[in-house]
């Protein structure tokens, strides 16, 4: 299990994360749910352990193991991963080379060729170049095709659904369905309540903190319904029902 | 090609030099290909095919040479160029004249190799005269010694007539570089193209030096001049890039990269735009600095340590 207890991030002297507790257990999926600008990312890249976003207080453990203190590269080699919101392009280097981490990752060339075909992509994929030649559907269907690769225990799609078209986001369920096979975690990070609706468990974020947590349905129904013109005039409150959580 | 009975034991030395380099030996031996292969100061061999006229001779430290691409001849096959200096210490002068005659086209790829020297100096000039719907591309690859003691001066003068098409890479990233001063300039008549590209990664003191200029003077001549740098360790690195727009309709795009790795590198970048010709087109793009942390956490969340990352980008980037 991956369990969040009382983080607290401050960015730039601004209170980010305030208090957070949140667990995911083993093979569910999870949505967080929220407007933009919430706090979300920041989760993800707490998680992940990305540099600049290690909470002031509060402790991150896997299966009961702490790891606040551990790098980004040192979580991945403990099962958890990320695909970016935003992906990077790498000039010069091939799709397949970028799949197999240059060697780092021994599997087979038919290996690669069925992560791509999960994604939607075909064989000739793998001699493209993850550059600026990729289109952005492209390269979001290479980087999950990559998430794929690790064999992850936990993965983190933050806003899997960001510049892609709506055939993209069947491609992203099937991804999805793929993982689950394998008894991978998923955390969707999303602001859309259609996709939030398709899983075990939803978290709902509101200015730093868990708003409302709890079934899919219930969470996406509050976060239409409450969520679109809120300007967080409870936050006092809310600390405190979190706290509660 | 037969090498002159005299010089077999140098080929030897040269061909284990030029392997090291990422050439293929065979290619110098093979009578379907234009070769020649320079040693020191001396001409050890030289091949020519049907459509490509090769002259050659010594010169005071070196060896000049003329190479011709006959009138609409197109040479299926690259001619090898292989420039070595088997020595410790010295200085090799290389002046080449390239002439691609209108309609013709050829590949060259270019091999030089001074893996043993630790006091070498090496000039080379080139000009470079491509005609009429011509097409030369320039593939040139660098190997030096590790003690870092390999001076190159490079510069190459090349006009690109109606039409004509020029590529030209410059690559030193296996080796240690020594010092590097490398001057070109491209003069591109109306509807010419012009893309230049350099690769070099500087370790220890490794001083660099890049001006690539573009002189867009045909209407709708296109030229890009591209540089990779990648400076670890005390590197020094200069690079300017220039583009002159001075006809209409011309464009002309400068890029550089300059990726550091290391407290005490110092590098630097100019780009120079000018316009006289209120038709033509500029564009420049340059970054310079550590690489990007986007791309670091990306490889790092899947189980890469940064030092790892940054050489699997760093590779790329120089491939």
């Amino acid at each position: 299990m991956l369990e969040l207890r009382d983080i607290y991030l401050e960015l730039g002297g601004k209170p980010i994360l305030k208090k957070l507790n949140m667990k995911f257990e083993e093979g569910k999926r999870y949505t967080i749910l929220g407007n933009n600008g919430t706090g979300k990312s920041t989760i993800a890249n707490v998680i992940m352990g990305v540099e600049g976003y290690k909470p002031q207080s509060g402790r991150i453990y896997l299966d009961g193991q702490d790891i606040t203190d551990l790098n980004i590269s040192q979580r991945a080699q403990l099962g958890i991963t990320i695909a970016f919101q935003e992906n990077v392009r790498f000039e010069g280097i091939k799709i397949y080379d970028y799949l197999t981490l240059g060697g780092k990752i021994k599997k087979s060339l038919d290996d690669v060729k069925k992560a791509l075909k999960i994604v939607g992509l075909n064989e000739d994929y793998t001699k493209r170049y993850v550059d600026a030649a990729l289109s952005g559907g492209e390269r979001k269907r290479v980087e999950l095709a990559s998430v794929y690769m690790l064999d992850p225990k936990y993965v983190i799609l933050d806003e899997p659904d960001s510049g892609i078209d709506m055939m993209s986001i069947d491609t992203i369920n099937t991804f999805i369905n793929h993982l689950r096979e394998r008894n991978v975690t998923v955390i969707t990070i999303t602001h859309r309540e259609e996709i939030a609706i398709d899983c075990d468990y939803s978290y709902l974020i509101c200015s730093g903190i868990v708003l409302k947590a709890g079934k899919p349905e219930e969470i996406a129904e509050y976060y239409k319904s409450m969520c679109d013109a809120c300007d967080h005039p409870n936050e006092i409150q809310l600390i405190k029902e979190n706290d509660a959580i | 090609m037969r090498i002159a009975p005299d010089y077999s034991k140098e080929f030897e030395r040269l061909a284990e030099a030029y392997e090291k380099s990422g050439g293929d030996t065979s290619n110098l031996l093979d009578k379907r290909i234009a070769s020649i292969i320079i040693s020191g100061d001396k001409v050890i061999g030289l091949n020519n095919v049907d459509g490509v006229e090769i002259e050659a001779g010594k010169q005071e430290f070196g060896v000049w040479a003329k190479i011709r691409i006959l009138k609409d001849k197109k040479i299926q096959m690259p001619i090898h160029l292989c420039t070595g200096f088997l020595g410790k210490e010295g200085e090799q002068r290389v002046n080449f004249e390239f002439i691609v005659e209108d309609g013709a086209s050829v590949n060259f790829i270019s091999h030089c190799s001074f893996p043993w020297s630790t006091k070498l100096t090496h000039k080379m000039t080139a000009i470079v005269r491509i005609g009429k719907n011509a097409t030369m591309t320039y593939a040139d690859a660098h190997f030096h010694s590790e003690e870092g003691g390999v001076t190159v001066i490079s510069d190459t003068h090349a006009v690109v007539e109606e039409n004509g098409k020029y590529k030209n890479s410059f690559e030193l990233t296996k080796t240690r570089v020594g010092k590097l001063v490398v001057k070109m300039d491209v003069d591109l008549k109306d509807g010419a193209i012009a893309d230049l590209e350099s690769k070099v990664r500087g370790r220890a003191d490794d001083d660099i030096s890049i001006k690539e200029s573009l002189g867009l003077n045909g209407k709708e001549a296109h030229g890009i001049a591209k540089s990779r740098i990648v400076a670890t360790e005390k590197t020094r690195a200069r690079i300017v890039n220039e583009a002159f727009g001075n006809a209409p309709y011309s464009k002309g795009h400068i890029e550089c990269t300059e990726v550091t790795k290391g407290p005490d590198v110092d590098v630097a970048t100019l780009p120079v735009l000018k316009v006289t010709n209120d038709l033509s087109e500029l564009t420049h793009e340059a970054s310079i600095g550590r690489i990007n942390s986007r791309q670091l956490d990306t490889l790092m969340a899947k189980g890469m340590t940064e030092e790892e990352a940054t050489e699997f980008i760093i590779k790329g980037m120089l491939s």
